[in-house]
Order: C-alpha cells, then sequence, then structure tokens
C-alpha cells in the first residue's frame, strides 16, 4: 500500500477544500460536525446517566463511542484507493 | 487461582486485544486517552484485581502492536509512542517496502514484549527494599528527567526555557480551582491537564482556522491517494526471529532492555534518542530505517510494559510516566484503589506474573500473525470506514468529558487554554517527553521557586 504526495491546490480557484490536522486530511466543516457532534453525545451520556459512580463515566464514554459512530457514517474520509497492477516485492 | 479464575483473565485478555487492534491502527489515538478511561471504568465496576491487570497488560501489548501500522502503511501514526517511527517508515514506503515495515515494526515489538516481562521482574525485585528512598525523590526524579530530555531535545534551549513558565501555567490553573473551592485543595488535576498537552497541536490548529487570512493561506489538498496491493502477502508462518535481521534482533532487544531500565523516563522521549543512537551507525537508507524502527518499536513496547509493572510491583507508587498517565487507575482510582491499597499491595508476585503472562500471550498469539499476514486489509477497512474527523471528534469528546469531571466547566476552559500552550511549544520545538515530564514536577518546580 502506498500513498502518493498529496495533490496541493493551484493558485487562483480552490477546488480542493481539504486541510491538513495531526498528519492527515480534514474538511474544516466535517471537522466542526463532528466534534459538536461527539462533544453534545458525550456530555448528553454524561448528564442523563443515573448519579453513581460509575455509570456517569461509563454513559460518558458510550455517547463518545455512538457520536464517533455517528461521525463515521455521515462524513466520509478524506481518501481514495487505487489498485496497483503490478506484485509486490518481497 | 482456580479454574474460573483463569478463564476470567483469559476472556479479559481477549477482549482488551479485540478492542484495542481496532483502536490502535485508528490513526492519531493518544495511549492515555484510549487506555486510562476504559481501565478506570473496569476498576470501578469491581472486577477482580488480576482479571484488570490481564486486560490491561493485553491492551497494551495489542496496541503496541498495531499502532504502528498506519504509520508504514500511510504515515499516519496510530498513537503518540508511533510518532517518532514516522520518519523511518516514510523511508521504507518511498522505497516501496512498506509491508517490510510493518514486519520488522511487529516483530520489534514482539521482541520488547519478551525482553520487557522478565527485566521488570527482575529490576522491580532489586528495587523493592529502596521503594521508600525512591518514593521520596519521585519529585527530584521528574524534574530532573524534565531538564534531561530539554538538553536532549533539538531546540534545547527553547524547551529549557519552556519549562518554569508551563509549570506556573499548571500550578496557577490548580491554584485557582482549590481558591474557588471547585477542587479540594491538595488535590492535584491530572488527567485533563495530561490530554490537553497531547491535544495541543490540533487545538493551536483549530484556533488559527478562526482567522480568516490564516486559513485563506493554508495549503488545502485534494483527497489522499492511497494505492493498494494486494499481492504482499506473507507467505509462511510469521516468525519474529526470522524477519528481523540478527543486528536487528539484538539491537531491538538491547534498546527494550534499557528502555525497560529508564522506566521512569517518558517513552517517548527515550524511544526517539535511543532509536535514532542506535541506527546512527548504519549508511544504507533501507535497512538504517528497518533497524530505527524494529528497535524503537522494541523499545516503546518495553518502556510501556517496564514503565507499568516496575513501579506497580516494586513500589506500589505511581512513578514513571507511563504510571501516572494510561496505567493511572491500577494505583489510584478512589473508592476503589487508593495510592495506599492498590494492586501493588493486593496481587502476590505470583499473581502479578500470571497475570502479566496470560495478559501478553494472548495479546501477542492473536495479532502478532494477523498482523504480519493481514495488516493490509485491516488497514484498508479502517481507512475507508474511519474519518479522519471522526477519530479527532472522538478525542475531543473524551478530553471535555474528563476535563469537565476534574473540575467542572471551568476546567474546560483551563484544558484548553493549556492545550494552546502546548500547542504553541510543541510548535517551538518542545516536545511531549519534556511538556509531560513537567506536568509531573510542576509542584516540586513551584515549590523550589517560592522557597
Amino acid at each position: 500500500m502506498i500513498v502518493q504526495q498529496k495533490v496541493k491546490e493551484t493558485k487562483g480557484d480552490r477546488p480542493f477544500q481539504n486541510i491538513e490536522v495531526w498528519t492527515d486530511l480534514v474538511n474544516i466543516k466535517d471537522l466542526i460536525i463532528a466534534v459538536v457532534i461527539t462533544v453534545t453525545t458525550t456530555l448528553a451520556g454524561y448528564f442523563i446517566a443515573p448519579d453513581q459512580d460509575p455509570a456517569p463515566l461509563i454513559f460518558g464514554l458510550s455517547g463518545a463511542v455512538i457520536g464517533f459512530i455517528i461521525s463515521s457514517i455521515i462524513i466520509k474520509p478524506k481518501r481514495r484507493f487505487v489498485e496497483a497492477d503490478k506484485g509486490g516485492e518481497q | 487461582m482456580d479454574f474460573v479464575l483463569i478463564s476470567q483473565m483469559v476472556a479479559a485478555a481477549v477482549a482488551a486485544t479485540l478492542l484495542y487492534t481496532l483502536i490502535g491502527i485508528a490513526p492519531g489515538t493518544d495511549e492515555t486517552a484510549v487506555l486510562a478511561p476504559v481501565t478506570l471504568v473496569l476498576v470501578l465496576t469491581g472486577l477482580e484485581p488480576i482479571v484488570i491487570l490481564s486486560f490491561f497488560i493485553a491492551a497494551i501489548v495489542a496496541k503496541k502492536l498495531t499502532d504502528s501500522i498506519p504509520v508504514a502503511v500511510a504515515g499516519i501514526p496510530g498513537g503518540v509512542m508511533a510518532a517518532p517511527m514516522v520518519e523511518h517508515a516514510l523511508v521504507l514506503k518511498e522505497h516501496g517496502r512498506p509491508e517490510l515495515a510493518i514486519r520488522k515494526m511487529v516483530s520489534g515489538s514482539v521482541i520488547g514484549t519478551m525482553v520487557a516481562i522478565p527485566v521488570s521482574f527482575l529490576f522491580a525485585r532489586i528495587l523493592a527494599p529502596y521503594s521508600e528512598v525512591v518514593g521520596s525523590y519521585a519529585n527530584q526524579l521528574f524534574l530532573f528527567g524534565a531538564i534531561l530530555l530539554a538538553l536532549m531535545s533539538k531546540q534545547r534551549w527553547i524547551a529549557l526555557a519552556s519549562i518554569v513558565p508551563f509549570a506556573i501555567l499548571i500550578q496557577g490553573l490548580r491554584h485557582l480551582y482549590w481558591g474557588v473551592g471547585i477542587v479540594p485543595q491538595g488535590t492535584n488535576v491530572f488527567v485533563s491537564f495530561f490530554l490537553g498537552i497531547t491535544i495541543g497541536p490540533v487545538v493551536m490548529t483549530l484556533f488559527e482556522l478562526l482567522n480568516g487570512k490564516v486559513r485563506e493561506k493554508l495549503p488545502r489538498y485534494d483527497k489522499k491517494l492511497i494505492t493498494t496491493d494486494r499481492n504482499n502477502q506473507y507467505q509462511g508462518i510469521p516468525n519474529p526471529f526470522k524477519i528481523l535481521t540478527t543486528q536487528e534482533l539484538s539491537l531491538s532487544a538491547v534498546t527494550s532492555f534499557l528502555g525497560s531500565l529508564l522506566f521512569f523516563m517518558s517513552p517517548v522521549g527515550i524511544t526517539i534518542l535511543l532509536g535514532e543512537f542506535v541506527s546512527g551507525f548504519v549508511k544504507d537508507p533501507v535497512k538504517k530505517s528497518s533497524l530505527a524502527i524494529s528497535s524503537m518499536d522494541g523499545l516503546t513496547n518495553a518502556a510501556y510494559l517496564s514503565g507499568t509493572l516496575i513501579p506497580l510491583v516494586a513500589l506500589g507508587l505511581p512513578l514513571s510516566p507511563v504510571a501516572i498517565g494510561p496505567a493511572n487507575a491500577l494505583f489510584n482510582a478512589p473508592p476503589v484503589f487508593t495510592e495506599d491499597y492498590n494492586l501493588h499491595h493486593i496481587l502476590s508476585t505470583y499473581e502479578f506474573v500470571w497475570a502479566t503472562l496470560i495478559g501478553a500471550a494472548v495479546a501477542i498469539l492473536l495479532t502478532y500473525f494477523v498482523i504480519v499476514k493481514y495488516a493490509e486489509q485491516i488497514c484498508i477497512f479502517v481507512f475507508k470506514k474511519v474519518p479522519h474527523e471522526a477519530m479527532i471528534g472522538l478525542f475531543f469528546g473524551l478530553v471535555v468529558l474528563l476535563a469537565y469531571m476534574d473540575a467542572g466547566w471551568i476546567n474546560i476552559a483551563g484544558v484548553m487554554l493549556i492545550a494552546l500552550v502546548a500547542g504553541f511549544l510543541h510548535r517551538l520545538g518542545v516536545n511531549y517527553g519534556v511538556q509531560f515530564m513537567v506536568l509531573y514536577a510542576a509542584p516540586y518546580i513551584i515549590q523550589l521557586l517560592t522557597r
């Protein structure tokens, strides 16, 4: 599996929307959506939990996982796959 | 130990292995963020202590085995600890050998585990009589570690100059929380500050995005193009002793051994230091990088295991960055564990050895073979299904949750402040190792300055 050099924009018009955050590409709008969704579901989980340790923590973590799953479904990864034809070198 | 208990330990180890194999591959997952909360929850639910230890050991071994995979296939670190390996993995990828990188890394990882477990127990035995003396010098050790790591980093003067101001920021916030009464006097907010430092570079970038001019100037990219090649599958039964050359084997073992002895230092710092040092003697780029990543991966694994096991078995005090970070719940998770009553006091050495062996063996048996054989397929699955935005979102969710749990709403802003400063320092060249050490040494630094 080989990752090619990311293609940078040409000056003038801006056909590409992705920026690099923490060594991978994201779309600014998608990133904001994912952060808002996950923070909301996490805190919602925490606050609806019964007030008895460790329930709030477990509910909060479950909320985080739910937010993660929702974000993964509605946001597409900024990666494109190409199948290589040549055999591998060993 | 009866059969029921052993089967519980195996079941916990299997669960941890499956969970952390996937988490390890997902890019950008910080060890503390993914290990600490889950372990804490398990401790608080009242599981048998020995079962929790098996779970934790399997989790770190599996996580350390897999977090190097995205480095090799995409140059994306699967965790903070994998970051030092990116440069060398990219060299191998440029030479068309990403599969080689994966095999070398996970094999180094296995060597690291095999070296670290006996060394940790041996060293713990030697250290145990001195536990009180070492315990009384913990502060000095952390400060010494911060200065040492600063001097050894590339931007040594900036790193050195940042130690005291950063300590003041951390202690300043803690004193504010005590002052307004949101945290009881003397309780140090720790976990959320730790996560704040970890997420610093991302928070810095996000704040910059609010500035229109900066946003305009940021380079924009098309989608990342990933060329997959299914013909590179490993033939035969994977064996780390065959995959690694004699030189790689011996140096991985040596760095793992040293990494175990330096358990009280920041694992990332030690990894960069020793990994670059041993590979510095080799000229050929492919050989140099193979050597660097196999020894680094062995070392990170060893540093994690010894950083957990040595303080736990010998001292019962979280006296290493790993023990204070990801493994913290094994030492201190009130009301179940406290500093006077935790795994150290509950388990015998015999039980420690069994829990560790079961955890490590299950993780290696399940993960090593699968990865050497199917690394490519697993990576494609994760890369196709998991957007980077969701990973960052998940991490933000955890940071906000733990920040709130540590000290209420005010601490969410407090953690953002720490993240901004940490991210800025990071950009100036002050690495995580120095910042984490300062976090541990901060109370002592302030005490020294105001004496």
